[in-house]
């Protein structure tokens, strides 16, 4: 690793996670609690005609089974991306609508577990089908050209830069691809569940999520009640990617069965049933053209996507508002279309446009290489990007000629020979060499943070942030501790609780460039507060020693902060649980965060299998603030790109629509044995353009620029350029 | 039934269908095994039987009776120092959401008795069955190296 200004110390939680201490929403436990589970619809589309819960409400144990002739009155949460709290806007169970396979028909509550399962089970109903859809064999009238919807038009209109369809015409070397991605569910370890209780007219919610505003407010709306009256507590998540973005099915089922029964309510859905309740990574099909003179200096690029949507949502997309600034395209044309389908609505999985739009891209850029035979390191690097394509603007910071040249060297790929086939290892397996680059936007949240150190060494910090295993305790720790000249084991970071803090969404890696300006300028603003306390103190007296000296038990400050050209009165939305972020596009500069991906794959001779032993990734984040995390961080990113590339793919049957495949085992993902070396390198320049600690995103980041660095690199290995995902055993063959 | 767990023996009623898992998360509040998939395909809810490793989702509770059981609580001894594999965990950052983070340790700890812990590529085989989503194999595959080395010195 580099040397970075900031120490490389342990994540301040493993002590917890090692002896399983940590408590995640499903741990928690209530005295007299009642288990709760879900039926679910078995047809593609429909109405139920008939629901019979006799056979359920006979089981022993059994308290309560609800549908929707029980639920009463209730007002949908709406979409998270329409101004909303929920994943979409379609809440089943609050009509006889089936809008999908899997959706939930039914809550039946149990003393215990086993009964309710049991009970679930013999929930019955009976339908009036009606015809649907799950692929791209839409209608005409399902798709749904995104410049031509009611969506914002500044940013899901098409991207244009110059004349890119004229520039294209007249182009020396042409490349002219379609590329397809799969369904793809995010799949966090820890399960979306619910623990609900009442107390004395308050909702008391524990859940593992990434946005407990969502919940709070979402279930408020649903309920009719004062979002006062609704806490949320999550101080850790077990993996959101995505997934836990927003208010999800099962929270306000939960909610109303322990409202009736008087008693706590647990309700943890089953793996099967996740791949139904919750969001996924939608399908898409990308036509990609590239234009370039005969040394390879592209000149023109029209990226045209379909992306799947569902039937009661706009799922907007962003894939070529990232293939825009991968280069330094002049003339660039983007085109997103979404295609209407019978599913729960898709949403945001780990770099969700990013990842895809970089798959097709920088296949097709690979492509461009071979046929003007330049080495892919060295074209990428003479089409840097000097100003962001789009709006003409500078880039606050853009590393990526470096990301490429100590990639390039970590990873020796001068000693690569050019031709598709020509590399072979002792066993004769072939060897393929293949890089991408990756970029994701930084966008930033505002951020209220709350100081408060005490005279016995206490420093605790409040701000909105989940923590689910990318570090953010971490950082914020540390950006405390290295203001304030205290250890950082002695800062607490106290997140992911309405009742405490504001919260907002922690998503789209925004954590760390709003978190840690924030806790950094409180900091500051304790400095002050101490200073102003005493005025004239010797050098070096902690916080606490000052306290002491002025015979005050503690000192609380608080500092708000927003992105450059966001309004005060966007802190109106922060109160009320909505999305507030901005950027990339700032007002004088635009900010994303780069990396570059060399990928070594081998093929077996005999089986065609495909195994990474080694990936070198370089990373263009800003500065470092937890070296370890930041570390363990991109290697996770790799290996989601491993498995984007190689392995996920939730399968659809056109006859009986839902995904077939839901379960762990049929699903794969990558587990230990596919995954070799890692090396991580930080470029660790500030970019104090964007904000004064110099940090941008690192989260997504990882993930942008694996799936085809794997893909060039099975191209070069066998001279088969793959361009559909994922890529398997069979396409090698 | 009669159950032993790290040392502490339990008499309770319980369903017949109760998996070991459920009755250790939901009855004797040892929530440190985790609930991933309920079908043995993520190993979150690994622990001990008698020495060696279950899931123990797919482990009736009825099945635990007269046996040893073994949580990630329990792994420690109750001493307040860490098992050597927790420690490694720490050291080499081998988790992030913490979530399969138990049954890592659980199964990295058998695979060391069960002599599976020989080599990286071996770690890597034996480690295969604890899906971590977050991506935490290579700091895993370095802790577990790290850990037998230590446990061999005990």
């Amino acid at each position: 690793m580099t040397e970075t200004a900031f120490p490389d110390t342990p994540r301040v939680d493993a002590r917890d996670k090692v002896r399983g201490a940590t408590r995640y929403g499903a741990d928690q436990s209530q005295p007299d609690m009642v288990h709760a589970m879900l039926a679910i619809a078995t047809i593609g589309r429909g109405k139920i005609e008939k629901i019979d819960t006799q056979a359920a409400r006979a089981v022993p144990g059994v308290r309560l089974v609800l549908t929707h002739e029980d639920l009463g009155d209730l007002k949908s949460a709406g979409f998270l991306f329409h101004e909303g709290y929920a994943f979409q806007s379609f809440r089943p169970m609050m009509s006889p609508a089936v809008a999908y396979r899997g959706q939930p028909i039914a809550l039946v509550a149990a003393d215990t577990l086993e009964a309710a399962i049991e009970g679930a089970a013999l929930v019955k109903a009976t339908y009036a089908t009606e015809p649907f859809n799950v692929t791209f064999d839409a209608r005409p009238s399902d798709v749904i050209a995104q410049a031509e919807s009611p969506l914002p038009q500044a940013i899901f209109g098409d991207r244009i830069a110059g004349d890119a369809d004229k520039a294209f015409a007249n182009a020396a070397i042409k490349i002219d691809s379609y590329f397809t991605t799969p369904p793809q569910h995010q799949n966090p370890m820890e399960l979306v569940g619910t623990v609900a209780e009442w107390r004395d007219g308050l909702l008391i919610v524990h859940e593992g999520t990434q946005n407990t505003a969502a919940i709070r407010h979402g279930l408020a709306t649903e309920l009719g009640m004062p979002a006062d009256r609704v806490q949320v507590v999550a101080p850790y998540c077990g993996g959101g990617f995505g997934q836990k973005n927003s208010l999800q099915m099962q929270t306000v089922l939960a909610a109303i069965a322990a409202r009736r029964l008087q008693r706590p309510v647990k309700l943890v859905v089953p793996r099967a049933q996740v791949f139904h309740d919750t969001s996924f990574r939608p399908a898409s099909r990308h036509r990609v053209r590239l234009g370039a003179d005969a040394n390879g200096k592209m000149v023109a690029a029209i990226h045209e996507t379909d992306s799947q949507t569902s039937r009661h949502d706009l799922f907007p997309t962003l894939y070529t508002d990232l293939s825009a600034r991968l280069h330094g395209i002049a003339n660039f044309r983007g085109r997103e279309r979404l295609v209407q389908m019978d599913t729960q609505t898709p949403g945001f999985m780990r770099t969700p446009w990013e990842h895809v739009a970089c798959f097709a891209f920088e296949s097709a850029v690979d492509e461009v290489a071979y046929a003007t035979n330049q080495d892919p390191v060295a074209l990428r690097l003479a089409n840097d990007a000097a100003k962001d394509p789009i709006t003409g603007k500078p880039f606050s910071s853009r590393h990526v000629a470096e990301c490429l040249q100590r990639g390039a060297e970590r990873f020796g790929w001068s000693r690569r020979s050019m031709n598709p086939g020509s590399m072979h290892a002792e066993d004769g397996s072939l060897i393929g060499w293949g890089v991408a680059i990756g970029a994701y936007p930084t966008t930033t949240v505002p951020t209220i943070a709350r100081l408060r150190v005490s005279d016995d060494g206490g420093v605790v910090i409040n701000v909105h942030g989940h923590e689910m295993g990318q570090g953010i305790r971490n950082v914020i720790a540390a950006a405390v501790a290295a203001k304030l000249g205290v250890p950082v084991e002695s800062v607490v970071a106290d997140l992911g609780d309405t009742p405490a803090h504001p919260q907002h969404l922690t998503a789209g890696a925004w954590g760390t460039a709003s978190a840690v300006p924030a806790s950094s300028a409180a900091a500051e603003a304790m400095l002050k507060a101490l200073h102003d306390l005493r005025p004239n103190v010797p050098a070096g007296q902690t916080p606490a020693e000052r306290l002491k000296a002025a015979r005050q038990p503690s000192l609380e400050v608080e500092v708000r902060r927003h992105a450059p050209g966001q309004p005060d009165a966007v802190f109106d939305r922060l109160d009320h649980g909505l999305l507030a972020f901005a950027g990339p596009v700032f007002p004088d500069f635009v900010t994303f965060s780069y990396i570059a991906h060399f990928v070594e794959v081998r093929i077996e001779p005999r089986t065609r299998r495909a195994r990474i032993p080694r990936v070198v990734s370089v990373v263009d984040c800003g500065r470092v603030m937890s070296p370890r995390t930041a570390r363990s961080q991109v290697m996770g990113g790799v290996v989601w790109g491993i498995g984007a590339a190689l392995r996920e793919a939730s399968e659809v049957d056109p006859r009986y629509g839902g995904f077939l495949n839901a379960d762990i085992a049929e699903y794969v993902v990558p587990v230990n044995a596919d995954i070799g070396s890692i090396d991580v390198q930080f470029i660790d320049k500030p970019d104090q353009t964007l904000n004064d600690m110099g940090v941008k995103c690192l989260g997504e980041v990882v993930v942008a620029g694996v799936a085809p660095a794997i893909a060039n690199a099975i191209y070069h290995a066998t001279g088969r350029r793959l361009r559909d995902l994922p890529i398997r055993i069979e396409h090698l063959l | 039934v009669n159950l032993n767990v790290n040392g502490t023996r339990h008499e309770l009623t319980i369903d017949a269908r109760s998996s070991l898992l459920d009755v250790l998360r939901e009855r004797l509040a040892l929530t440190g095994t985790k609930k991933g998939c309920d079908h043995g395909q993520c190993g979150a809810c690994t622990v001990h039987l008698d020495g060696c490793r279950v899931v123990a989702c797919l482990t009736l509770a009825a099945q635990a009776t007269g046996r040893a059981v073994t949580t990630i609580e329990g792994l420690a001894n109750g001493s307040a120092e860490l098992h050597p594999m927790q420690q490694a965990f720490i050291d080499h950052d081998a988790l992030q959401c913490g979530y399969c983070t138990p049954g890592q340790i659980m199964a990295a700890v058998a695979c060391v008795h069960e002599g599976h812990a020989e080599s990286a590529d071996q770690i890597r085989e034996y480690m295969s069955g604890n899906i971590c989503r977050c991506g935490a194999y290579v700091g895993i595959v370095a802790a577990i190296r790290d850990a037998a080395q230590k446990m061999r010195k005990r």
